[in-house]
């Protein structure tokens, strides 16, 4: 290892790659853009929920019920329904998503205590929400009945880390894992593709370089440019979401640098296995992008994944990102807690480093 | 004398295809030694074995006493190797590119200051330090590679084909580069496909399908084939050429714009009776041999030679080309500069130029792909500016890149190619059966193309561009990549075609080729520099009749450069 070499290629690549205003300005305005786009597209909340009713009862305390769906702020009344036929109809139109029924007799069972059926019917097409649907009609309904008579029991229910139960304080930090395990290792896999795609790594092969000086000084500018890419992101998160931040920046700034240093690990390994810068796009997004969506944890709650897959998502850094990204801004923890995942990312991330340097072997073929 | 490089029975696999075999040979210390070879010979691949970048399947390879397998790292600290192609950083200047260079390789700042100044100034390259690259033209890239090759002062340099894409002028500062470096010492080794390149150089080795053929001084090359070569002048170049090609003692025939050249087997001789039916018809006189002379004696004697090819002669109804004051301009960039001409049918016209130059693009114009920005061109009466759709049935064009399809049949290609001229039926089982026994195919029909040698392959491509009987045929640098025997081939089948009435514009790197064509037109920054047979292009020089083409072409562009200057 010789620092005067290393320097050389970062010096060099690092000139190379701000000259090339296209790269930068895709390097450091996609990230964000992907994190507007998820960080609304994705939410689990329901609110506005469009409500049918078929009111066979026209009684006031019918009417009560109803408005005490609407007055909740997760219902939107969007029409009155006169027959079942029309229920049916709504609902497959997709006009409404609840379909509330009160057959005749609901206010006259309920003055005599006696139990009175009720039915809702839920559009199960979006299975995510419809049981959050159900399972908030479900709140209101026996709320309803409570103010009836005296409950049984009462549960007085807190939720932790996130009281709003907020799906963008869940989606932004886990999306943070996924964005810089997006970009940056094109970034590196690019930059050396592109060398052997001109043929300029003929040289390089022909010097004095060794493979490790050579993927240390391609490293380092990238890594500055992933760094960047990081705090833009955690800021606007912050910033414009409002994700709160309970843990210490300094501690994931930290964290994230290494994590960093992985992931663009994963561009170099892919760079030097491949040839066309085809190819090593193509691979990036199989090895990195879409297994960060879907086995990170950052949408999918790993632990609802049947067991196998669980063991598949360990093969993946995102994962162990979004839980220590999670981990420090919902849940104010720090080191004590998080080392595991911060070792197996550091094994991990020397790891790509030892096979990326080992493929490379300085030879044509 | 110290060996600089040594190898003993080097070789190399690729995919199972041996294309370096049992390769022996030592370069000593201070000389510039060349590879000679066309495409695919294993040129590359040695001199990727010598830079110690590609390890050899078998044998071994001692370069400046270290084993390029064992001791990579020591090679690589110490030889300087320039890889065909981009050697540079794009976006980075020239002083950067250089810097680079020298800090990958440890240049103390001291030595770096004083070399690198030296060294751009041998190349011409000081008023450029802060230009990117990528705006360089291709002499001066290949020029500033070849600084950063030298910027460790190495004792040996691997050159691989350093004059590719580049221009004569360029080539010879180039050259000059080189030579001033071989005197303080070092050694290098440059390959070629080009034989008046290789004349350059001390010694030279010839490679051939990965086997090295022969290892002497150019000179002695010639030597070998001393005696054998004859030229033949005459008026009946068919009767001639005839009574030539049965005569089992001729190895090989020539047919250039204005006479034959022939060579005879080793040790044979024009028998009585064949001297007897020629006399009359042609004077034979004894000729100096050429280095591609010699290249095909030692590779026709290693390996069987392909049949000879016999052309039938088919008259075509030829048409003129002519360009009058034709301008192409894209943006403020002038690539085509009020050139005229005018081509007889039945002339076959060498375009000459480096890259850049034009040629590529007038040719397009000609073929009615591309709208001049001013003047007129007419192609067999067919104007190309109103009539450029009845144009393109009337002319025949072959790439550089074989447009052919590799995973289609000969036979295949020739249908495909025939239809697409709207040729059918009986028409076109003739004319394909025409073309294919014109171009040697038969027998090949059922073949893939992408089984078949390059030299087939641009048969192939001639016969499909010939099928439909084209007044004009533009042939875009066809003989590339071909090997020399199989070049020679491919002129006879050209001169064939012009004598039979069609008209061949021809554009070619190579500048011994000239010599096949009846006139030359040489470009220049889009200009039309020079219009004439060699003979005039020399006289107007005043250029002794042996000067050869690199002289002829770089005095003209010589004289045009001062031209633009005053």
């Amino acid at each position: 290892m010789n620092p005067r070499r290393i320097a050389a290629v970062a010096t060099k690549e690092a000139k190379d790659v701000l000259r090339d205003p296209i790269t930068v300005g895709v390097a450091l305005i996609m990230p964000l853009i992907m994190l507007l786009l998820f960080g609304y597209a994705i939410t689990l909340d329901v609110d506005d929920i469009t409500l049918g009713v078929l009111d066979e009862d026209h009684t006031p305390a019918s009417r009560q019920l109803t408005e005490a769906f609407t007055a909740s702020g997760v219902f939107q009344l969007e029409r009155e329904l006169t027959d079942p036929h029309a229920v049916e109809r709504a609902l497959q139109r997709g006009e409404i998503r609840l379909a509330l029924i009160i057959p005749p007799g609901f206010e006259r069972a309920l003055t005599r205590h006696e139990p009175s059926p009720l039915q809702l019917l839920v559009d199960g097409t979006y299975s995510a929400t419809a049981t959050l649907v159900s399972s908030h009609a479900l709140a209101i309904a026996s709320g309803f009945g409570h103010a009836a008579g005296p409950p049984a029991l009462q549960l007085e229910t807190r939720v932790w880390y996130n009281p709003s139960l907020s799906s963008v304080h869940t989606v932004v930090p886990g999306l943070y894992a996924v964005i810089l395990m997006a970009f940056p290792p094109l970034l590196t896999a690019l930059a050396l593709v592109r060398e052997k795609e001109t043929g300029t790594i003929a040289q390089i092969y022909a010097s004095p370089l060794s493979s490790v000086e050579f993927l240390a000084g391609k490293l380092i500018p990238y890594a500055i440019i992933a760094f960047v890419q990081m705090a833009m992101v955690i800021a606007v998160g912050f910033l414009w979401f409002g994700v709160p931040f309970r843990g210490s920046v300094a501690f994931l700034l930290a964290i994230s640098l290494l994590y960093v240093l992985c992931t663009l690990g994963i561009g170099l390994l892919v760079s030097a296995v491949t040839r066309t810068q085809l190819v090593a796009l193509l691979a990036v997004l199989i090895v990195t992008l879409m297994p960060s969506i879907l086995f990170s944890g950052m949408l999918f709650p790993i632990f609802t994944m049947p067991y196998v897959v669980q063991l598949y998502t360990l093969a993946f850094p995102g994962r162990y990102f979004v839980d220590i990204s999670r981990g420090v801004v919902l849940k104010g923890v720090g080191l004590e807690v998080l080392w595991p995942s911060i070792a197996i990312v550091a094994v991990y991330t020397l790891l790509v480093f030892a096979l990326a340097a080992w493929r490379l072997k300085k030879k044509v073929a | 004398m110290t060996a600089v490089i040594r190898t003993t029975g080097l070789g190399r696999r690729f995919a199972g295809r041996q294309v370096l075999t049992g390769v022996e040979l030592a370069v000593q210390q201070g000389e510039i030694f060349g590879l000679l070879g066309p495409d695919g010979a294993g040129k590359t691949t040695l001199m990727q074995l010598w830079a110690a970048i590609l390890d050899p399947s078998e044998g071994q390879a001692t370069v400046l006493g270290f084993d390029t397998v064992r001791q990579a790292a020591e090679v690589n600290a110490r030889v300087g190797y320039m890889s065909q192609g981009f050697t540079l950083y794009d976006r980075l200047s020239v002083l950067e590119n250089l810097q680079f260079a020298a800090r990958i390789r440890g240049v103390a700042a001291q030595d770096f200051a004083g070399r690198s100044h030296e060294l751009l100034a041998m190349a011409g390259l000081q008023a450029y330090l802060d230009r990117p690259a990528g705006k360089l033209s291709g002499g001066m890239r290949k020029k500033l590679s070849l600084c950063a090759n030298l910027i460790h002062a190495p004792p040996l340099l691997l050159l691989d084909e350093p004059s590719l894409g580049v221009d004569p002028v360029s080539r010879r500062e180039l050259w000059q580069l080189l030579r001033r470096y071989q005197q303080h010492g070092s050694t290098v080794v440059v390959s070629t496909p080009y034989m008046d390149e290789a004349e350059y150089c001390d010694r030279l080795a010839f490679l051939d399908q990965g086997r090295v053929l022969a290892v002497d001084t150019p000179a002695q090359l010639r030597a070998r084939v001393q005696g054998r070569i004859y030229e033949v002048r005459t008026a009946m170049t068919a009767a001639v050429q005839a009574i030539l090609r049965d005569a089992p003692e001729v190895l090989n025939l020539q047919w250039l714009a204005d006479r034959l050249r022939i060579q005879l087997h080793a040790g044979a001789d024009l028998p009585p009776a064949t001297l007897a039916r020629l006399r009359g018809l042609a004077t034979l006189t004894p000729a100096e041999p050429g280095l591609e002379e010699t290249f095909i004696a030692l590779s026709t004697a290693a390996a069987a030679a392909p049949p000879p090819v016999s052309p039938a002669v088919m008259e075509t109804q030829g048409g003129e080309v002519r360009a009058e004051r034709l301008c192409v301009r894209f943006g403020d960039f002038t690539a085509v500069d009020r050139v005229s001409v005018s081509v007889p049918p039945g002339e076959v016209i060498g375009w000459l130029g480096p890259n850049g130059a034009g040629k590529t693009t007038l040719i397009r114009v000609f073929c009615g792909l591309l709208m001049p920005s001013d003047g007129e061109a007419f192609v067999a009466g067919l104007s190309v500016n109103r009539q450029a759709r009845a144009l393109r049935s009337r002319i025949g064009y072959m790439s550089q890149r074989f447009s052919l399809y590799p995973d289609l049949t000969v036979a295949e290609n020739l249908r495909f190619f025939a239809g697409a001229y709207g040729l059918g039926g009986k028409r076109r089982r003739q004319t394909i059966e025409w073309a294919s026994g014109m171009t040697a195919l038969t027998g090949m029909e059922a073949r893939r193309v992408s089984e078949l040698s390059a030299a087939v392959r641009q048969r192939l491509a001639l016969a499909c561009s010939i099928l439909h009987g084209p007044a004009v045929l533009f042939l875009d640098e066809p003989t590339s990549g071909v090997d020399p025997l199989n070049r020679q081939r491919f002129w006879q089948l050209i001169q064939t075609l012009a004598s039979g009435g069609m008209t061949v514009f021809v554009t070619t790197h190579y500048l011994e080729e000239a010599s096949y064509c009846h006139r030359l037109g040489l470009m220049h920054q889009g200009r039309l520099v020079a219009l004439g047979t060699l003979e005039q292009l020399r006289q107007a020089l005043r250029l002794p009749a042996d000067a050869g083409m690199e002289a002829v072409f770089l005095g003209h562009i010589e004289h045009a450069q001062r031209e633009l200057a005053s």
